[in-house]
C-alpha cells in the first residue's frame, strides 16, 4: 500500500470506530469493544507498515489560505513520528485488550471503549501532525479525551473533580502554548513545522534570540502543563481517579507523552534558544527530584506510579534540554512501555484486591499473582534502571548527555532522582512481595488471560527494548553514541544503592517497614504533604479565584441582575396598578368617554 | 320655532339618553339610552340643516345614514346581548366583568 492510505488507516480507523461505537453500539458493548479493538489493530498494523517503509517526505494538504498564511493538514513521516506512532498504537492496543477484562462489568463499557479510541485518534494525529496549528488542535483533543476518561466514573465526585483539575491545569499551560504559536504566526506567517525548523531558513534564523527565547518559553509552558512539570504537575496524581487502564494510557504513550513529543518535534528551536534550554533543564531536574521524593512516602500504588511518571518525564525533558534528541526519544519510548506495564500490573492488583494501598495488597497475597508480580518486578527494575532492562539504557544515555555537555549540577540532580527512583520502586515491590504478615486465606481469582497477555507482552518489551537504542538513533538519523563504561559504574552504583536501602527498609526479614526518611521528621512531613504545593495553590490561587468569583457573583446578583430585576418588576407593578382602570364595567368606560368628549368639546368651544 | 328650541329638545333628549345609558344595569335599557342619544344627535343635525346650511339634502342624507346604521347596530347589539345571555344567564352589565384587569 502507498504511504497515504497507510497513514490514513493509522489515524482514521480509531476515529471511525469511535463514531460508529458511540452512535450505533451503545446497547451492544460486546460488539463495540470488538470493533474498537479491531480498529486499534488496524491502526497498529498500518503504523508498523509505515515504519517499515521508512521516513519519507511530509504529506501536506492545503486546508485554507488567508492572505499569505497557509493552513495545512498533513503528516510528518520522519523517524520520531514513525517510531512513536507505533509505540502509541501498540500500547493502545495492549490497553484495549487489557480493558476487556478490567472493565468487564462496567455499565458504561461502550462509552469507555469509544473514548479510548477517540484518545488514540487524537494522539496519533498529534504525533503525525505537520502543521503547528494542526498540532495544537490535536493537542487540545488529547487533553479533552483525557478529561473524559479521567472523569469516566463521573458520578464519583473525586473523579469529576480530578477531571476538572486536569483539564483546567493543562489549560493554563495551553494558554502559554497558544500565545507562543500566535507570536510565531505574527512574526513569520508560517505554521509548517519542517520549514520552521529548517536550519538555513527556519524560525531561529529569522527572529532575534530574545524573541526565540520568549516563544520557546511560552511553548514550554504548554509542555509543562501537558507533561506535568513543576509547577503545573499537581493534576497528574489526581488523575489516578480514572480507571487504571486509562492511567496506564495517560502516563505512557498519550497525554503526558504529548508534551515531551512536542518538545521533540520542536527540538531545534529549543536548542537555538539557549536561555530557555537552561530554564527548562532546571525545571525538569527540580521536578524529577520533587516527584521522586513524594513517591518515596506515598502509600497508594497508583500515586507512586503517577509521581514516578512525573519524575521520568522530568528525565526526558532534561535530556532534550541538555541537547540530546536521541536520549529524549529513547527514554520516552522505553518509559512508555515499562510504565504501561507497571500500571497494568497495579490494575490487576487493584482489580483482585480492591485496594490501592501497597501494604494491603501485600498482606492480601499480592505475590500469588505470579505473572503480574513478574511483570511488576521487570517493570520496576526497568524503571529503576537495572541493567540490562530498557530503562537502564535510556537513562544511561541521559546521564551521558548531561555529563558530556558539562551540566554537572543537573547531573548531580539527575543522579539523586535516579537513586530515589530505584529506592521508591523497590519499596513498592518489597511492600507487595514481602508483606509484614502472611496473607490470610486465598480468595483471589487468577488474572484472566486477556489481562495477562498484554502484561506479558509489555514485560517482553521492557526486557528487550533497551537493546534497540542504536536502531532508534538511526531512525532519528543520528549516530548511535558509544556507552562509556566509566559513567556506567556510578549509574549502576546508585541504582544498587537505592535497591539496597529499600531492601534494608522494607525487604529483609524484621525490616522496620518505615523509610529512612521518616528519621528526618521535617523532610518526611514535607514529602508526605507533597511539598504543600496543592495546599499553597488552595490558599493562594484557588482562594483568590473563589473570592473574585464571589465578588463577581455579588455584582451580578445585586448590580446587573438586581437592576434588570428592578426594571422588570417596575413594569410589572405599573401594569398591576394600571389594570385597575379596567374594571370591566363598561358603563364606567362610557361615562369616562363622555366626560372626555365634553372636556374636548368645551375646550374647542371656548377657544 | 327657532334653532335654539330644537337644540334644547336635542340636548334634553341626549341627557335623558345619557342618564339612561349610565344608570341602568340592564343591557337592553342601556341600548335604549344609546338609541336616544343617537336620535338626539339626528335631531340636532336636522335642526342645523334646517337653519344653517343652504343645501337641505346634506343633512337629510346624513340622518338617513344614521338611521340605517342605528338599525344595523341594534341588530348587532341585540345578537350580542343574546350571546351574553346564553353564556352568563344574565344581562346585568355590572356582572359582566370578565375583562377586568
Amino acid at each position: 500500500m502507498d504511504t497515504l492510505s497507510l497513514i490514513l488507516l493509522t489515524t482514521i480507523s480509531p476515529l471511525a470506530c469511535f463514531i460508529i461505537a458511540i452512535i450505533f453500539l451503545v446497547q451492544q458493548p460486546r460488539i463495540a469493544q470488538g470493533l474498537v479493538l479491531c480498529g486499534s489493530a488496524v491502526s497498529l498494523l498500518s503504523a508498523i507498515g509505515l515504519l517499515v517503509q521508512g521516513p519519507v517526505e511530509p504529506l501536506r494538504f492545503l486546508w485554507f489560505q488567508s492572505g499569505a498564511i497557509q493552513l495545512q493538514f498533513g503528516f510528518i513521516l520522519d523517524g520520531a513520528s514513525l517510531m512513536f506512532g507505533v509505540v502509541v498504537a501498540f500500547i493502545t492496543a495492549c490497553i484495549m485488550l487489557y480493558s476487556i477484562g478490567y472493565m468487564a462489568h462496567d455499565p458504561g463499557k461502550t462509552r469507555y471503549f469509544a473514548l479510548l479510541s477517540f484518545f488514540a485518534w487524537s494522539m496519533l494525529s498529534f504525533v503525525y501532525a505537520v502543521d503547528l496549528l494542526q498540532s495544537f488542535i490535536f493537542w487540545e483533543l488529547v487533553g479533552l479525551s483525557s478529561f473524559f476518561l479521567i472523569g469516566f466514573w463521573f458520578e464519583k465526585p473525586e473523579a469529576a473533580g480530578a477531571a476538572r483539575k486536569a483539564f483546567l491545569m493543562t489549560r493554563v499551560g495551553d494558554v502559554g502554548l497558544f500565545i507562543g504559536i500566535l507570536i510565531i504566526l505574527q512574526l513569520v506567517q508560517n505554521f509548517d513545522i519542517p520549514s520552521l525548523l529548517d536550519p538555513q531558513s527556519g524560525l531561529s534564523t529569522q527572529i532575534s534570540p530574545g524573541m526565540l527565547n520568549a516563544i520557546t518559553l511560552l511553548i514550554f509552558i504548554g509542555i509543562m502543563g501537558k507533561s506535568a512539570q513543576f509547577p503545573l504537575h499537581t493534576w497528574l496524581p489526581d488523575a489516578m481517579e480514572g480507571p487504571t487502564p486509562v492511567s496506564a494510557l495517560l502516563h505512557s504513550a498519550t497525554m503526558v507523552a504529548a508534551g515531551v513529543f512536542l518538545m521533540i518535534r520542536l527540538h531545534p528551536l529549543f536548542m537555538a534558544a539557549q536561555d530557555t534550554a537552561l530554564i527548562v533543564l532546571s525545571i525538569a531536574t527540580f521536578t524529577a527530584i520533587l516527584a521522586s521524593t513524594i513517591a518515596m512516602v506515598d502509600t497508594d500504588i497508583k500515586k507512586v506510579l503517577a509521581y514516578s511518571s512525573i519524575g521520568q518525564l522530568g528525565f526526558m525533558i532534561m535530556a532534550l534540554a541538555a541537547g540530546s534528541l536521541f536520549a529524549g526519544v529513547f527514554h520516552l519510548i522505553t518509559h512508555a512501555v515499562f510504565k504501561a506495564l507497571l500500571f497494568l500490573c497495579s490494575g490487576i492488583y487493584i482489580h483482585a484486591y480492591h485496594t490501592n494501598s501497597m501494604a494491603e495488597i501485600g498482606r492480601r497475597g499480592g505475590r500469588r499473582l505470579k505473572a503480574t508480580t513478574f511483570g511488576l518486578l521487570i517493570g520496576g527494575a526497568a524503571l529503576s534502571g537495572v541493567p540490562p532492562l530498557a530503562g537502564f539504557w535510556s537513562k544511561e544515555e541521559i546521564f551521558a548527555q548531561l555529563g558530556h555537555n558539562g551540566f554537572n549540577i543537573y547531573m548531580a540532580g539527575a543522579f539523586l532522582a535516579a537513586f530515589l527512583t530505584a529506592y521508591y520502586t523497590f519499596r513498592m515491590i518489597f511492600l507487595i512481595t514481602k508483606p509484614d504478615h502472611a496473607p490470610a486465606s486465598d480468595h483471589s481469582h487468577p488474572e484472566p488471560m486477556n489481562m495477562k497477555a498484554p502484561v506479558l507482552l509489555l514485560t517482553l518489551g521492557a526486557i528487550v527494548l533497551g537493546f534497540f537504542g542504536s536502531n532508534i538513533a538511526q531512525g532519528l538519523g543520528l549516530m548511535p553514541q558509544h556507552h562509556s563504561v566509566i559513567l556506567m559504574i556510578p549509574t549502576v552504583g546508585i541504582v544498587i544503592l537505592g535497591i539496597l536501602i529499600a531492601y534494608f527498609d522494607y525487604g529483609r526479614d524484621n525490616a522496620p517497614r518505615t523509610g529512612f526518611i521518616s528519621k528526618i521528621a521535617p523532610l518526611n512531613t514535607l514529602f508526605t504533604n507533597k511539598w504543600y504545593i496543592d495546599d499553597i495553590y488552595r490558599v493562594t490561587i484557588v482562594a483568590i479565584t473563589h473570592a473574585l468569583s464571589r465578588i463577581l457573583h455579588w455584582i451580578e446578583d445585586h448590580v446587573l441582575d438586581g437592576n434588570y430585576d428592578r426594571f422588570g418588576l417596575g413594569i410589572l407593578r405599573t401594569g398591576a396598578k394600571s389594570t385597575r382602570i379596567q374594571g370591566g364595567w363598561m358603563q364606567l368606560y362610557l361615562g369616562w368617554a363622555i366626560i372626555l368628549l365634553a372636556v374636548v368639546a368645551l375646550y374647542l368651544g371656548l377657544r | 320655532m327657532t334653532l335654539d328650541s330644537y337644540l334644547l329638545v336635542g340636548a334634553a333628549l341626549f341627557s335623558l339618553g345619557l342618564i339612561g345609558a349610565l344608570s341602568h344595569r340592564n343591557l337592553i335599557a342601556l341600548l335604549i339610552g344609546i338609541e336616544l342619544m343617537m336620535n338626539a344627535a339626528s335631531l340636532n343635525l336636522m335642526a342645523f340643516n334646517r337653519f344653517v346650511v343652504t343645501d337641505p339634502t346634506t343633512g337629510q342624507i346624513f340622518v338617513l345614514i344614521i338611521i340605517g346604521l342605528a338599525a344595523a347596530e341594534v341588530a348587532i347589539f341585540l345578537s350580542i346581548i343574546l350571546r351574553i345571555y346564553r353564556a352568563y344567564h344574565d344581562i346585568d352589565a355590572e356582572k359582566l366583568t370578565k375583562l377586568s384587569g
